[in-house]
Formats: C-alpha cells, sequence, structure tokens
C-alpha cells in the first residue's frame, strides 16, 4: 500500500519531467544567458567581456529614437490585439450560429492563421505595392480609381498597414479561442435570459462575456505575448524604415544586434521587453482570475 | 598467448593508423556567403563540370579536409557573431567587413599563410582596402562596380541625351515626367539599411565629397557632402525618383527597370544577367558614367568581399594549418577555378590572372574592369565603419522624412568621433 502511494507520488513528477528539462535547456537557460549578457560588455565581433552594470541599459534607453520604438510598440500592441479582439469576438459570435455553410465559413476564417507569417506579410507587401500591386490593380480593372494611388505615401500609413495585417492574421486565434469557449455555454442560460425578457445585449454582457472570460483570458495573454515579439510582419514590410520609425521593440533590438552590430544595448532591450511582458501578462491574468473568482 | 598477442599487434596498429591520420589531416571549417542561387551547387553540388569545389580541393589536396558551408547575406554575421561568442570562429571567412575581427585580434595576417606569387596577383588597389596599420588581413574575393543603366528609348521619346551633370539631370528628371507622366519614374534611389550606404557614396563622391577627407579621417558631415544629400533628397522631393526610396531596395529597382516603369538606375555590373535572369525582355539600355555636380568628377562605387582567416590557438600545429590555409587560397584563385567562379556569379575578378580569360569569355568585361580601375571604395578598414554606414542610412531616411541634413550628418559626425 505505502509503496503504490509513493509512486504514485512522484509519478507525476516522472512524467513531467521531459518538460520540466526542455523547459529547463530551451527557456530557462537562455534567458539567464540573456540576463548575464545584458550586463556584459560585448564587441561588434561578438566576443563577451566583463561586467559592466547598467551601461547596456543607459546606452539603449538613450537611444534618440527608443522613446519612437516604445510607443509604436505601445500602439502595435493594443492596436493589433485590442481590434483583433474585438472583430475576432463578432466573427465567433457569427460562426456559432446555425446557418447554411457554417464548415466553410470556418475553415476559411483560420486560413490566414495557417499560413506562415512571413509568407502573409510578403503577400501584402505585394498587395499594397504601387507599381505592381494587386490592391490598384483591381482598383483600376474595376474603374473605382482612375490612376494608381501609392498605397504607402508616408510611413504613419505603412505603419498602419503592418498593424492591419497583424489584426488580420491574430483574428483566427482569437476566433477559435471565442468560439470554443462560446460552444461550451449551456443553452439553458440564454433560454432563462429570453423567458426573463432580456435583450440581445443583456444578453451578451450579463450571459456571453462572463461565460467566455476565461476564454478571452487566455487569448488575450497568448495574443499580448506574441504580438508583442511579433517580427516578420514589420521586418518584411518595411524592416522598421525610415529610420527606426516604423520599428516595434523587438524588431528594433534585431537591427541593433545583427545590423548595427550593437549587442549590448540589443541584449539590454530585451531584457527590458521580458520584464514589460512579464508585469503585462501578470496583472492581466491577476485582474481576470479575480473577476472569474467574483462571479 | 598467440591470441593475445596478435590481439595486441591489432591494437597497436589501429592506434597508430589513427595516429597517424589524426596527425595529418586538417579540417578547415569554411564559411561562404551566397551570392547568387549557383554558390551552393558550386561549392557543394555539381556545378562545377559535374562535380564541386569541396571535392576537387580534397582530391588536390590530400590531407586537407573542408567542412565547407554556404551561407546567405542575411545570417552570415549573426552566424559569425555566435561561433565567435562560442569559440568556435570559422578558419576561413568570406565577407565583406573585416575591420572588427582584425582590431579584436582575431584574424591572422595575410602574410602569414597567403603564398607570395598568389599576394602579388591580387590588384594592388584592392589589396590596400584590407591594410591596417601597414598589415593585410584580408583578401578581396571578387568585386563589383556601379554605373548609371538608362533606358535610351525614353530618353529619346523625350527628347534628352544621357545626363553627365547633376543640372543636367534635373532637366532630363523633368523632361521624362512631361512626357511620361506618373508612368514612369525618371530616377531610381535606394536608401534603404541595404544600400543606402552606396546611395551616399554616388552623391557625395560625386560632389568630390566622401566618408573621409584627404588625411583618411572621418568627415561625414563636410560642406560637400551635405548640399550632395541635399540634392538627393530635392529629387525625391521634386517627384523624380521612385515613391518609396526608404523601402524600396536595388532589387526593387532593377525589377522596375527591367519592366519598363523606371528610366535611369545606378546599378552594378550584374544588372544585365538580372534583367534577362528574371524574364525582362524589350528594354532597350546603355551604361554611362554615374552624374556628377558641376566642377567635381564622376567617380564610380567600387564593392569589394574578402576571404580572410581567423586565428586558432588550439590548432596543434600552426604552420601547417597555415599552409593548408594557403592551399585553399591558391585552389580557390587558380584561373581554372576562379574564372568560373567569377563568371557564373557575374562578379569582377580580384586577381590578374584572371583577366585574360574573363575578357576572352566576355568582351564587356574590358570595359567594367576599366571602370573599377578607377573607381572608390568604401572605407571598410576603419573600425567605425559599421556605425557610419548604418549613420548615413538612417541621416538619408530621416531626410526623406523632412529632417534637416546638416544637422543629422552634424549628429552621425559627432557620434562617431567622441
Amino acid at each position: 500500500m505505502n509503496s503504490i502511494l509513493v509512486r504514485h507520488k512522484w509519478e507525476p513528477y516522472v512524467w513531467l519531467l521531459p518538460s520540466i528539462l526542455l523547459m529547463t535547456i530551451f527557456v530557462v537557460f537562455p534567458i539567464g544567458i540573456v540576463f548575464k549578457l545584458a550586463f556584459s560588455e560585448i564587441s561588434k565581433a561578438g566576443i563577451v567581456g566583463g561586467f559592466v552594470g547598467l551601461q547596456n541599459f543607459k546606452a539603449a534607453v538613450s537611444a534618440p529614437v527608443f522613446g519612437t520604438v516604445m510607443i509604436n510598440t505601445l500602439v502595435w500592441v493594443v492596436s493589433v490585439v485590442g481590434l483583433s479582439t474585438l472583430i475576432g469576438f463578432v466573427i465567433a459570435m457569427v460562426l456559432n450560429q446555425e446557418f447554411f455553410g457554417r464548415k466553410l465559413a470556418r475553415s476559411i476564417v483560420v486560413f490566414p492563421w495557417a499560413t506562415s507569417l512571413v509568407i502573409q506579410a510578403s503577400i501584402w507587401n505585394y498587395i499594397i505595392k504601387f507599381e505592381y500591386g494587386n490592391l490598384n490593380n483591381v482598383l483600376l480593372n474595376m474603374g473605382i480609381i482612375k490612376q494608381a494611388i501609392n498605397w504607402r505615401a508616408t510611413y504613419q500609413i505603412e505603419f498602419m498597414w503592418e498593424c492591419g495585417v497583424g489584426i488580420f492574421v491574430t483574428i483566427p486565434f482569437v476566433t477559435f479561442c471565442v468560439l470554443s469557449g462560446l460552444q461550451s455555454i449551456d443553452a439553458a442560460y440564454y433560454e432563462a435570459a429570453t423567458v426573463d425578457g432580456a435583450t440581445f445585449w443583456q444578453k451578451l454582457f450579463h450571459v456571453t462575456i462572463p461565460l467566455v472570460r476565461p476564454s478571452l483570458t487566455v487569448s488575450t495573454v497568448l495574443n499580448v505575448i506574441y504580438v508583442f515579439n511579433s517580427f516578420p510582419i514589420i521586418y518584411t514590410i518595411t524592416k522598421g524604415a525610415p529610420a527606426n520609425k516604423t520599428d516595434t521593440l523587438i524588431t528594433y533590438l534585431y537591427m541593433l544586434a545583427f545590423y548595427d552590430q550593437q549587442k549590448g544595448p540589443a541584449t539590454a532591450l530585451s531584457v527590458i521587453g521580458f520584464i514589460i511582458l512579464c508585469i503585462v501578462a501578470g496583472a492581466y491574468m491577476m485582474i481576470s482570475m479575480r473577476k472569474e473568482d467574483e462571479a | 598467448m598467440k591470441k593475445i598477442a596478435t590481439l595486441l599487434l591489432a591494437v597497436l596498429l589501429l592506434v597508430t593508423c589513427v595516429g597517424f591520420g589524426l596527425a595529418e589531416d586538417i579540417t578547415l571549417d569554411v564559411i561562404i556567403c551566397q551570392y547568387g542561387p549557383n554558390t551552393n551547387d558550386w561549392f557543394t553540388g555539381t556545378g562545377m563540370d559535374g562535380s564541386n569545389f569541396v571535392t576537387k580541393f580534397e582530391e588536390a589536396n590530400p590531407g586537407i579536409k573542408l567542412n565547407l558551408e554556404v551561407v546567405s547575406w542575411n545570417d552570415v554575421y549573426t552566424v559569425v557573431s555566435t561561433r565567435i561568442s562560442n569559440n568556435n570562429a570559422p578558419d576561413i571567412l568570406n565577407i565583406d567587413t573585416f575591420a572588427d575581427y582584425a582590431n579584436e585580434g582575431l584574424l591572422l595576417p595575410v602574410a602569414d599563410y597567403c603564398p607570395e606569387e598568389l599576394y602579388n596577383d591580387f590588384f594592388p588597389s584592392f589589396i590596400e582596402q584590407s591594410v591596417i596599420d601597414g598589415v593585410c588581413w584580408a583578401v578581396p574575393d571578387l568585386a563589383s562596380a556601379r554605373a548609371l543603366y538608362y533606358n535610351v528609348d525614353m530618353l529619346e521619346e523625350a527628347g534628352v541625351e544621357v545626363p553627365t551633370t547633376w543640372a543636367e539631370l534635373e532637366d532630363v528628371c523633368q523632361a521624362l515626367l512631361d512626357v511620361y507622366g506618373g508612368e514612369v519614374y525618371p530616377w531610381g534611389i535606394d536608401m534603404t539599411t541595404d544600400e543606402g550606404q552606396a546611395a551616399f557614396a554616388y552623391y557625395a563622391w560625386g560632389n568630390n565629397g566622401g566618408f573621409v577627407d584627404e588625411n583618411g579621417e572621418w568627415a561625414v558631415n563636410c560642406d560637400a557632402n551635405v548640399e550632395a544629400v541635399e540634392y538627393a533628397i530635392g529629387l525625391y522631393n521634386q517627384g523624380f525618383t521612385n515613391p518609396n526610396p526608404a523601402t524600396q531596395t536595388r532589387y526593387d529597382l532593377q525589377d522596375m527597370f527591367g519592366a519598363g516603369k523606371l528610366a535611369m538606375v545606378i546599378a552594378p555590373n550584374s544588372l544585365p544577367t538580372y534583367i534577362a535572369d528574371k524574364g525582362y525582355s524589350g528594354v532597350n539600355y546603355a551604361v554611362a558614367d554615374i552624374p556628377h555636380n558641376e566642377g567635381a568628377t564622376s567617380s564610380s562605387v567600387g564593392v569589394m568581399d574578402r576571404i580572410m582567416a581567423f586565428k586558432d590557438d588550439s590548432a596543434p600545429d600552426q604552420a601547417a594549418r597555415n599552409e593548408a590555409i594557403g592551399k585553399f587560397l591558391t585552389f580557390f584563385y587558380d584561373p581554372e577555378n576562379y574564372v568560373g567562379w567569377v563568371s557564373m556569379e557575374d562578379f569582377l575578378p580580384a586577381v590578374n590572372s584572371a583577366v585574360a580569360a574573363l575578357v576572352e569569355a566576355n568582351p564587356s568585361f574590358e570595359a567594367w574592369l576599366n571602370v573599377l580601375d578607377g573607381c572608390q571604395f568604401y572605407p571598410t578598414a576603419k573600425a567605425e565603419w559599421i556605425d557610419v554606414k548604418q549613420g548615413v542610412t538612417s541621416a538619408e531616411q530621416n531626410a526623406l522624412t523632412g529632417g534637416d541634413v546638416k544637422t543629422l550628418l552634424d549628429a552621425l559626425q559627432a557620434q562617431i568621433t567622441k
């Protein structure tokens, strides 16, 4: 009896051991290395020197473009996560209804998610090209415009396009997270609400949203992390140009590390990004969990 | 007893064989940059008369093994930097920059491994570009030169001659705009992170300016450079250029030129092959000198890549290692191999011994060799080159969005000379 208990006590850890080992080798260990490098001198050739305190952090934060990059990162994360969550939620509500062709519609929604981000970004890059862009060609052929429009006339517009592509590729993930939450809601709640005379909006805010909150929490936290760390869209469309004005923290630190050969400040920036993500994701999860407990 | 003695003898023989094998075989880690679709095939596939460079080299040099890796230009800096961080630098590296590696004591002087006969075969003006304080740290592997390509039919249609000066260039651009409206961009500019430094060079050198002054000191904010960049930005502001110079790369411009959307572009000698490979046809083009300011002289921009050897203190026999590196270079630059390599990638040679064969194979090479003879190179031997390269591109991109050129170049000069 005792031996069975002992075996059971250790069994979960034995099963978890491969994952723990993988996480330690490929996640925890590299994070530790990055923290160490952030406080070390790194030459342009890549030689790691001694401890330099906060020097890399000072160099990173005092760069003239740091403020622009942080504002871009905030706009990028808030707009992509916010709008993709809103649109994804609405699409999930539609796809949760019974209608002809629902399966096909669900398959179509998943397409942007199933394609690699680099391919998506490259395709969008061609779509909005001034000279040979598909968008101009389609609009010209349909007679909607008389001459080609430069869809990338300013860097602000280019950044908006990048956010748009980010939203487009993020929607499917939100949709399917919310859809799984919607399908788990017992129809009896809606029947009871209908009997009580609740309107559509009342059902939405008092039944649907509280019950899909766990799914929304998961999708939002994961999206904040994914979108914050997203690299291919911006790198493929503008590479942060002109002069880092369309860079986010991730693309900026990549260019800093591998184009400018300033690996020290780049490592410091990645530590800053890691801390920001931990704080944002942690705070959001705590608030959501508390609300769930209250509910 | 007999069995034990036989076994001992066998073990002894095995150990001796292995021992001799270890003592004789030298393996060189080599990183080659991917210049085009054929690079990998030539070095490791079947692109060298059904064989490849590695196989042929190992056949010709028994006892030397090559662990050769072809890496794309996008990745090579990351790969090399990571390997250096892990104390695993390659023995031989093909890349463009070398000053940082040399200044940090990572490279072997060329004199340590390059046979004298081969060293004397390199164009002296090329070798000079890799010398720091009298020591040569790398050898050139190939080069390309830039010139102005123009669409002959478009210029004829607009009734203008190919421009030689900046004033003429503006007139020609205006004439092309008048004839073609927005259908054709008169002039191509690439100020992306790929080629921003080239754009700076085209205009600065065409105004008797440049990255450094006559003493070799940084002078990115000299008056001639400010005027040059302001002129280039002025072309953009007047609507003479492609609409997005900060994101449209040289390849975008070459595509536009091939497709008849761009009338004039500064491009490398490989443009004709690029246009042919991409299937563009019907473009009637010619080559001319890069336009310059009144009173200045035209100067082509030469771009050169290098081969360098890293130190390896753990190598048991340094002399044998150096000799092996020398054999690698000798085999690579042997006209029998090198001519095929340079022609395949459509570049210009770096050694005299390849010239005759190349000109015989393609007579247009001779004109380009003359261009190369008079062109200027980036000051890559200076340690701050990477900062300057990035800095001038950033200044140009800021100027495109309304920044003041003088202020931007002053800030860059202050940053690199602090």
